[in-house]
């Protein structure tokens, strides 16, 4: 307790001392952490809506016509295939009645066609748009399927938006990282370098090393913490308005976005842990480096 | 604390010796007096014994520390017991005297009454309690080094190491000085010191530990300088 009491009073005067230095560490920990959590909150937002539109993508193989296929035998092999998640099965009059109820007012016209001719099909799900194109292709090699119907232009922009979206979330999260963890490795690294003289008397007159380094450490988590806390306020402070002008202008996305506030908290909390977490680590690192350099007998 | 050297040479890199093959033995409660010419590894053999130097070749033992052999994170309990006073004062310019030598204990989760029962004893021993709320740049280098004597006795150590506490001293204030280390030695304290002032060393009548580039010349009870 004695010990705590020296060491956050070593901390505060820390934290004085070089004022100006921990403010701007605490802005930019606090903007890259801001950053860092809207890319996240928006690669996930984005992550939900691509997975519902991949929920959404179904393929449809329509079967030759032909009266003596056998279509339990024909649904059985389709559902063994790799990437096949749900399928159903629609005969040719489920499949007109589908029709008739799609086109409602103007469904008198299929009348005109006189016999259905619309063959037994199967509806399938997969679970990933880059799996759409590998069923097309298992699909295209069965005798019995004659056409192949799917939104094949959507599924590939649907991967590729969601590849590009999880790269550029990474690279921004390393990014907001690397650059929180140099602003907070420096600042303490300045602080270090700036009682180089006085952390020598220290371990010169029976200050254990970890007695030394313990109110740096507490400067450099938390600051980045405090940092952490600004960006969770900048996040509740953009996130929740952005939500809002999204609902009202693309009521669509409605059903993808994360709305749920507690989950937001949760994604907060997680955050500043976060935030203090990279701030203890670079600090313990940059103390026991320059401790153990200016204490190491010659 | 007793303090033995056994076969002691430190070599600077590249080849620099500034101890050669040193053999001595200092009891508990001695006082010492380490002499010799600028460059004759006198600080060097106070450095070996605070351990902020290692020895190349030979043994260091004070007290039940092997200092060769001793592990890293037993250094600062050993250092605990050694109080040191150097020349340049080694103390911290942004706190006063108080807190310079309160500081030292408080390394040692010494709780904050005991340390500022025993910070008043010292201080008051240096006779500095007046000037105790001044920084170091506040005082004279006679003040500046009774402050740093007053926190070498802060730990109560078993052993005061000096490093030519009179140097930048006029006469009179380096006799004050003596005086409070005489003291300290009277109490049971081992105390070496190393110095270039003739007149301490032959008013004194000590143990003497001449040094000549890097080699022991002469080891003698109540020698002259």
């Amino acid at each position: 307790m004695t010990t705590l009491k020296y060491v956050l009073r070593d901390m505060f005067r820390l934290l004085i001392h070089h004022w100006v230095l921990g403010l701007l560490t605490l802005i930019t920990a606090g903007v890259m952490l801001w950053i860092l959590g809207i890319t996240t909150l928006f690669s996930l937002n984005l992550e939900n809506l691509l997975l519902r539109l991949e929920s959404e993508l179904t393929v449809q193989a329509y079967l030759v016509r032909d009266n003596t296929l056998n279509i339990e035998e024909i649904a059985e092999k389709i559902q063994k295939l790799e990437y096949v998640y749900t399928m159903k099965i629609y005969s040719p009059s489920d499949s007109l009645a589908k029709l008739q109820e799609k086109m409602g007012s103007h469904s008198k016209a299929l009348d005109m066609l006189g016999e259905n001719p619309i063959p037994y099909n199967f509806e399938i799900h997969v679970h990933k748009a880059e799996e759409v194109e590998k069923l097309v292709e298992e699909l295209r090699a069965m005798p019995e399927v004659d056409d192949i119907v799917y939104a094949g232009m959507v599924v590939r922009r649907i991967s590729a938006l969601s590849r590009i979206s999880s790269r550029v979330a990474l690279i921004m999260f390393i990014l907001s990282v690397i650059i929180t963890a140099l602003v907070v490795y420096n600042t303490i690294h300045i602080s270090l370098y700036s009682r180089r003289e006085e952390i020598g008397i220290m371990y010169l007159v029976g200050a254990t090393k970890s007695y030394i380094a313990s109110p740096f450490v507490l400067e450099g988590t938390l600051l980045a913490f405090f940092g952490a806390l600004i960006a969770v306020g900048g996040i509740i402070g953009t996130y929740f308005p952005g939500i809002i002008l999204l609902q009202t202008n693309l009521p669509v996305l409605n059903s993808s976005l994360i709305t749920d506030k507690n989950t937001i908290f949760r994604f907060c909390a997680l955050l500043a842990g976060f935030g203090a977490t990279l701030g203890w680590v670079c600090s313990y690192l940059v103390v026991s480096r320059f401790i153990n350099s200016i204490t190491r007998p010659e | 604390m007793n303090i033995n050297f056994s076969g002691v040479s430190k070599i600077f890199e590249p080849d620099i010796a500034a101890l050669i093959d040193i053999n001595i033995n200092i009891e508990q409660g001695e006082f010492v007096y380490v002499i010799g010419q600028t460059g004759s590894g006198k600080s060097t053999l106070l450095r070996l014994i605070t351990r902020e130097l290692l020895p190349s070749r030979g043994s260091i033992s004070v007290g039940d520390f092997n200092l060769r052999k001793m592990r890293k994170s037993d250094v600062p309990y050993y250092r605990r017991d050694v109080g040191l006073v150097a020349q340049d004062f080694k103390l911290i310019p942004s706190l006063t005297v108080y807190e310079n030598i309160a500081f030292v204990m408080e390394t040692m989760s010494v709780p904050k009454k005991l340390v500022e029962e025993r910070a008043k004893e010292v201080i008051n021993q240096v006779g500095l309690w007046r000037k105790r709320f001044m920084k170091p740049n506040q005082l004279s280098g006679g003040e500046q080094q009774r402050t740093a004597i007053a926190r070498a006795l802060a730990n109560s150590p078993s052993l005061f190491i000096a490093d030519e506490p009179t140097g930048n001293l006029d006469f009179h204030t380096a006799a004050d000085v003596m005086k409070i280390l005489f003291s300290i030695n009277a109490a049971g304290v081992t105390v070496v010191m190393s110095t270039h002032n003739q007149n301490i060393v032959n008013s004194t009548r000590k143990r003497v530990i001449e040094l000549d580039n890097g080699k022991l010349i002469r080891d003698e009870m109540g020698g002259l300088y």
